[in-house]
């Protein structure tokens, strides 16, 4: 069962449409390389609603990775006010994180993250193993999704045995399959050609027409231009925000 | 996590390392099997001290002998009439705990079929004496009160005087036959088995399923045979063994007061060892008039020397195997480390669609676990076919043999060996950082 939600909402009642799913205030990461502090984000506030589509944009050495990883529930940040999905995640443990990032997140990385000895339909229901779903619960919902993703003839082929885009789409349908709320790409189409890259980002287009929130992580101002909020990071700081059907690049 | 995917991905990850898999269970395997033939071994052993311990007459065989007397009873030597049949009577009227009394007059005497002589030693006996010692009869009865009270000539014979006097003939037809007992006729009534050890009795079947390569009986290098005694026995009555051959050498003596050169008896439970020990003292203390010139033999120091002997065997044997099964168990987290190290990412992409720290400790255990009782398993099919070469080599006194609890203990030291050699990479890899371990190249 979902844990009651925190500060935002109160408990039992249905959650308001436009409430902030993620929520960041005043969010700063500090590492240390030695004796040498790295501040990777420095002050960042920031709010996505719920059926948004937002891309977070910033050259190498932004912060935008460390802001990826933070938004994904991997880390968490050494101060400031962050909430994900209603969860307070400076006060989570490690084992409510992967829970967070369980049934609430779903990833796609730039490498894919396949298992390789898991076969497409497997490898889409690693998820639901943590969650604790029965086997023949898992296999409907992974045949559900490779069909979904189109690769039903595919099903049973191991990772090495299909195409980057391929793999991609095996990652989209692992991303959904506990149906969570928001949907992280992280350069999701980094490792593929400009035509299947084209294909992804319109799996990730329509991903969001279909009411999911979807934030993109990229250093590519093409594909920031398809989302309807690009957030820029420099320096580990917002630099601006803009909605790039509005403003002109 | 559930259980049933742990348990397959597990073998999935050893199926697909199967070479180093696979040396990596050599430790195991060879503790396992090691353990299982000493247990089987030890087994054996045991089973084989019982089995002779019970022809034997067992722990509840109790000889009564004659001791020297304590120093303050010294002057009252003479009051005591010593082991007599006396002593037998009133054990068997007042001690309720004893089941069978067997007292027993002895002679080395000449016996002969009228064709055959030789000399043995002739014991009167009571019918207790059946009891008292576990005897079985081939043919034929054993010496009955009856005998007693009339005197009969009758005799029962051992396997080997049987064979000895009447060569090829069965004991059924030895029955009625008449043995001189030094010129005197007596009918022989009854016959015993043949008492053998294990070793012989294998030895002998093998023979007969295949008679060219049966390995040659130890009785034919004559090492010592146990039943040798047993065997060999003559028995007549009590009364009879007086009457005939003791009463004309001391002309005082009368059957109630003729020393006996045997006294055995049978304690009926063993839970009540020492309440029946102290109420055949307290009797033999009144036919001796309180003179202490008896005292008691038990086979419990036997036993214990026995037990110890097992107990030794089976603490070395134990050792050798746990030291193979540690060497196996830390190969078994040499490979855990190696794999983790080869999967690191794979933690990585786990952890971050969801993995509790937990679930990859879980994983990993599971994995070494895996490993350990699939060793385990071969290994207890080695141990059989170790106990086999074994057998077939050294065919022993007692025969190995392999216990249900001896395979559950081994399998268990197994998995133990693979919980305890798979924590530390469990942890390992459990503590990897999601972040770190995604990046990992």
């Amino acid at each position: 069962m979902r844990e009651s939600r925190s500060s935002l909402t109160t408990p039992g009642l249905p959650i308001p449409a436009n409430v902030s799913l993620v929520f960041l205030e005043n969010v700063t990461k500090i590492y240390y390389i030695g004796d040498q502090e790295i501040r990777a984000l420095n002050g960042i506030s920031l709010s996505i609603d719920q059926g948004e589509f937002v891309s977070i944009i910033g050259p190498s050495g932004s912060g935008k990775s460390t802001l990826m990883h933070l938004l994904g529930c991997l880390d968490k940040p050494s101060a400031g006010r962050m909430e994900i999905c209603g969860y307070d995640i400076t006060t989570a443990n490690s084992d409510k994180l992967s829970d967070i990032r369980n049934r609430e997140i779903g990833f796609v990385f730039q490498s894919f993250n396949l298992l390789p000895r898991l076969n497409v339909l497997e490898n889409i229901e690693v998820p639901m193993i943590y969650t604790g779903a029965s086997a023949s619960t898992r296999r409907r919902r992974s045949e559900e999704l490779v069909e979904r993703v189109g690769l039903q003839d595919r099903r049973l082929n191991r990772p090495t045995q299909l195409s980057g885009g391929q793999c991609q789409r095996v990652a989209i349908a692992r991303a959904l399959v506990n149906d969570p709320k928001i949907v992280f790409g992280d350069e999701p189409t980094g490792n593929l050609d400009s035509t299947t890259g084209k294909l992804i980002l319109e799996m990730f287009r329509e991903l969001h027409e279909t009411g999911r929130t979807v934030v993109l992580v990229t250093h590519d101002p093409k594909i920031a231009a398809v989302t309807h909020r690009v957030i820029e990071i420099k320096d580990g700081q917002i630099e601006r925000q803009y909605d790039p059907r509005k403003t002109a690049i | 996590m559930n259980l049933g995917i742990s348990l397959e991905n597990g073998f999935r990850e050893i199926w697909s390392h199967k070479f180093r898999s696979g040396l990596s269970m050599l430790g195991i395997v060879l503790g396992v099997s090691s353990l299982v033939a000493t247990l089987a071994l030890t087994a054996g052993i045991e089973r084989g001290s019982r089995v002779f311990m019970a022809q034997m007459g067992g722990l509840e065989l109790v000889s009564v002998v004659d001791q020297e007397i304590s120093n303050q009873n010294l002057d009252f030597w003479n009051l005591s009439p010593g082991r007599t049949l006396q002593d037998a009577v009133a054990i068997r009227q007042s001690a309720n705990l004893i089941s069978h009394v067997s007292p027993e007059l002895q002679e080395g005497l000449p016996v002969s079929s009228g064709t055959e002589t030789m000399r043995v030693r002739v014991t009167g006996a009571w019918p207790d004496y059946m009891g008292v010692a576990s005897n079985e009869l081939a043919a034929g009865r054993f010496i009955s009160d009856l005998d007693g009270e009339f005197s009969n000539r009758a005799v029962v014979i051992g396997d080997t005087i049987a064979k000895q006097m009447w060569p090829n003939l069965p004991p059924e037809q030895i029955l009625g036959k008449i043995l001189f007992i030094q010129e005197v006729p007596f009918e022989v009534i009854g016959v015993f088995i043949e008492y053998v050890r294990e070793s012989d009795r294998r030895a002998a079947e093998r023979k007969v399923k295949n008679p060219e390569t049966a390995v040659p009986t130890r009785r034919s290098r004559g090492s010592w045979d146990p039943f040798r005694g047993k065997n060999q026995a003559v028995v007549i009555p009590f009364s009879t063994m007086f009457y005939e051959f003791k009463s004309g050498k001391f002309p005082e003596d009368s059957v109630d007061t003729i020393r006996l050169n045997d006294f055995n008896v049978r304690i009926s439970d063993l839970n009540s060892f020492a309440p029946a020990l102290d109420q055949v003292r307290r009797v033999l203390n009144q036919t001796h008039r309180g003179v202490d010139d008896f005292g008691f033999t038990t086979r419990e120091d036997w036993f214990d020397s026995m037990e110890r002997n097992i107990r030794g065997t089976r603490i070395s044997g134990g050792l050798i195997a746990l030291i193979s099964l540690l060497v196996g168990g830390i190969g078994i987290t040499n490979i855990m480390l190696a794999s983790i190290t080869e999967r690191v990412r794979e933690i990585g992409i786990r952890r971050a669609v969801g993995a509790k720290a937990r679930d990859i400790f879980l994983q990993i255990l599971i994995e070494s676990v895996s490993i350990a009782l699939m060793g385990g398993i071969l290994g207890v099919l080695c141990g059989f076919g170790l106990i086999d070469i074994l057998n077939r080599l050294a065919p022993s006194d007692n025969e190995p043999f392999v216990t249900v609890a001896a395979v559950l203990l081994s399998v268990t030291f197994a998995a133990v060996a693979g919980i305890v050699s798979g924590i530390y990479p469990a942890i390992q890899a459990s503590r990897l950082d999601p972040i770190q371990a995604l990046r990992y190249e």
